[in-house]
């Protein structure tokens, strides 16, 4: 992605977000500096209407942003915080200061939040509205919890309530742009390392049954990129003009790329891929957390199809040139 | 390393030739049976055709002296998505429309644009192409069939096979061997136009496995073939093979050659009602034909940018003929499964469709040859 959004992310995150920082934050170290970076360069109020004091972006700009930050697997709700600004800048509330994290709801007052990733708040979602929940207060369920979820309960009256919003959508939109920038970093990983691994004499990517697997999972990065694009055009009613059926087929669509693309990377990379010490693991580990937030791909799937039946379409192409077609837009500046 | 490309769209402009054409379409096509329209770019009907070229859309991109419309790429997307997505047999010009006549326009002498392009344009002349040989399939390079200069001249001399349409075409534009020898691979190799109704030319139609016959094997025996059958230079075949290849592997053809199965199982589940696993596998088709449609827009993009994305168009070429093929392999696990009989056209198209569908990713590069330019373009050999 060239662009000057793009270009400015990929710079900070190289900088303040490479291996050991992310490791770091990972296990519990400080997430201060790179935080501190983030909000000094503006991307969290990205999708904040200019009015509230925001850019005034819209997804497709906010794009590249979120998905350097899923090339770089930052454990920061980056885009979930871009979100939950323009959720409560549309709401006219102010937003707190911090990381804020699109919490799923798991039972009455509990939270499901994305582990290994730091975040001050949790936006959750409660019966037509939804609660704005400092995360030091919450109290973790160990029990209920897996590296898939941590679990929080909060005490009845905790929380500052806020309008409802297109929650889901919201946080599956997040997840796809966050897959589609992590496979790019897996791809480009495998191929480098396909190339600088020597077997038989020569490098494994001389293998034609090593190349034929990277050009599948080459096809699926692209189709994943593509789909995120697809997500990102505004035209919907969802949170800064996020489309329901966009998100439904990006969601699905990247959850099949990346669990091909997961696998072609371990098999590419080998043993040395499955080791604590190679970054792979940070980022396939990403890939299956955001299949797992905000609905699967049946879930999705199944939304899109009864959307379809319902519709007046009588076809499928007019269908999807009605609800999913790409309009074209402008590379950021 | 294979960059992104930003999403396109339609221009407006062409998004207007859509409702005449699905207006025409719903007519023309109303009484040809889902089992028929099922062959997709494979139905073969020369009046049809010529109902085209009535319309003015036949040769849509050629320029407006030649009798074409002149217009841009994505004119002839909209009319292409909207013919297959039909079903609508365009197979008698399929190859003249999208193959024959751009290369004559690109590469062919002021003479030969303007003898071919109009007939092109009228629907009364229909091209297929001879690549591949008895020996010679994904191996291009070798092939073997000779065209040596005599007179004022060239006598021709070897055999194509697998040529679709050949035994229903005016005219075929052949790789042949102009000097050198197989060793020599890429050099040597010219593109001949031949009329197939010159003596010496016999033709043999193949019948394959759904009872039809579409493609054929061309034997040449000592065929004189005119000064001025050469197209483009002598010698640069290969490349202008290639040019010719890299424009039509991303289009319309390579994603909506199931949809009318899909459309037809689509419709049944509307009348029959769906389970949820029904519902699942139709939303996921959706969502790969919406992906796969804004990677073939995006192409093409690029295309009427003046680019050449010959990866990317192999890489939606891949995908979508996977996507082709998935259609009918969970169309058929779905109405297997299901409690209701579904009808008998519907299944008639099925089977058509699971027949053929191993073609899907033969015709045009075969999937290993595409995964290998993608590898190519990922630094990979």
């Amino acid at each position: 992605m060239d662009g000057l959004l793009a270009r400015s992310a990929e710079e900070l995150f190289t900088r303040h977000a490479a291996s050991e920082a992310v490791r770091a934050i990972r296990a519990g170290g400080s997430p201060a500096a790179l935080w501190g970076e983030i909000e000094a360069s503006g991307f969290l109020d990205a999708l904040v209407p200019e009015a509230a004091g925001g850019a005034d972006l819209g997804p497709a700009e906010a794009l590249p942003v979120i998905m350097a930050a899923g090339r770089f697997a930052v454990p920061l709700p980056v885009a979930e915080t871009m979100l939950a600004r323009a959720i409560l800048a549309a709401a006219g509330e102010a937003a707190p200061e911090g990381a804020i994290a699109l919490a799923e709801p798991a039972g009455e007052g509990t939270a499901r939040l994305p582990p290994g990733q730091h975040a001050d708040w949790a936006l959750l979602p409660l019966e037509g509205r939804a609660l704005l929940l400092p995360v030091a207060e919450g109290r973790e369920d160990a029990e209920a919890g897996s590296p898939l979820g941590r679990v929080l309960r909060w005490p009845g009256n905790a929380g500052r309530p806020v309008p409802a919003a297109d929650h889901d959508a919201a946080g599956a939109w997040a997840e796809v742009a966050v897959m589609a920038g992590a496979m790019e970093r897996i791809l480009e990983d495998t191929v480098r390392h396909a190339r600088e691994r020597q077997q038989f004499g020569r490098p494994v990517a001389a293998f034609q049954a090593v190349q034929q697997q990277v050009s599948v999972m080459t096809e699926d990065v692209f189709a994943a990129r593509t789909a995120a694009q697809l997500a990102s055009v505004a035209d919907g009613e969802g949170v800064a003009g996020l489309n329901q059926a966009r998100v439904a087929a990006a969601k699905l669509r990247v959850g099949e790329a990346a669990v091909r693309v997961a696998a072609i990377a371990h098999g590419v990379q080998g043993a040395m891929g499955i080791t604590e010490e190679v970054d792979l693991h940070l980022l396939t580990a990403r890939l299956q957390l955001g299949r797992m937030r905000f609905g699967g791909e049946a879930r999705w799937a199944a939304w899109l199809g009864r959307r379809f039946l319902e519709s007046g379409s009588a076809e499928t192409l007019p269908f999807v040139r009605t609800h999913l077609a790409p309009i074209a837009t402008e590379t950021a500046p | 390393m294979i960059g992104a490309l930003p999403l396109a769209a339609i221009p407006p402009e062409d998004e207007a030739l859509r409702p005449a054409i699905r207006d025409f379409l719903r007519e023309a096509v109303a009484s040809i049976p889902p089992e028929r329209r099922a062959r997709s770019w494979m139905g073969f009907d020369e009046d049809f055709s010529r109902k085209l070229a009535a319309r003015g859309w036949l040769g849509l991109t050629f320029p407006k002296e030649y009798g074409g419309a002149g217009r841009g790429p994505f004119a002839r997307y909209v009319l292409v998505e909207e013919l297959l997505a039909a079903g609508a047999p365009v197979s008698a010009h399929w190859i003249a429309d999208r193959q024959s006549g751009p290369l004559i326009q690109r590469f062919g002498t002021e003479a030969q644009r303007q003898f071919y392009l109009p007939r092109i344009c009228r629907g009364e002349a229909f091209f297929c192409i001879g690549m591949s040989e008895p020996n010679s399939g994904s191996d291009l390079a070798s092939v073997a069939t000779r065209a040596v200069r005599e007179g004022g001249g060239w006598r021709l001399n070897g055999a194509k096979i697998w040529t679709t349409n050949a035994h229903r075409s005016h005219y075929m534009i052949a790789l042949v061997r102009t000097s050198g020898a197989a060793a020599d691979r890429h050099k040597g190799l010219s593109q001949v136009i031949v009329d197939l109704r010159a003596p010496g030319v016999t033709i043999n139609p193949i019948r394959d496995l759904s009872g039809d016959a579409h493609f054929s094997e061309v034997v040449f025996e000592d065929v004189l073939l005119p000064e001025d059958a050469l197209v483009g230079e002598e010698g640069s075949g290969w490349a202008q093979v290639n040019a010719e290849l890299a424009f039509e592997r991303s289009g319309p053809e390579r994603v909506l050659s199931s949809a009318v199965l899909l459309d037809g199982w689509a419709a049944w589940l509307r009348e029959a009602g769906a389970t949820e696993a029904a519902e699942i596998l139709l939303g996921r088709l959706l969502a790969h034909l919406a992906v796969l449609r804004a990677m073939s827009i995006a192409v093409t993009g690029r295309l009427v940018e003046g680019e050449s994305p010959v990866v990317e168009a192999a890489l939606v070429k891949d995908l979508g003929t996977e996507f082709e093929q998935l259609i009918p392999t969970l169309v058929a696990d779905a109405l297997a499964s299901s409690a209701r009989p579904a009808p008998g056209p519907l299944m008639r198209t099925l089977a058509y469709t699971a027949a053929m569908a191993p073609s899907f990713s033969l015709r045009g590069g075969t999937r290993e040859i595409l995964r290998g330019m993608i590898a190519r373009g990922m630094g990979l050999r």
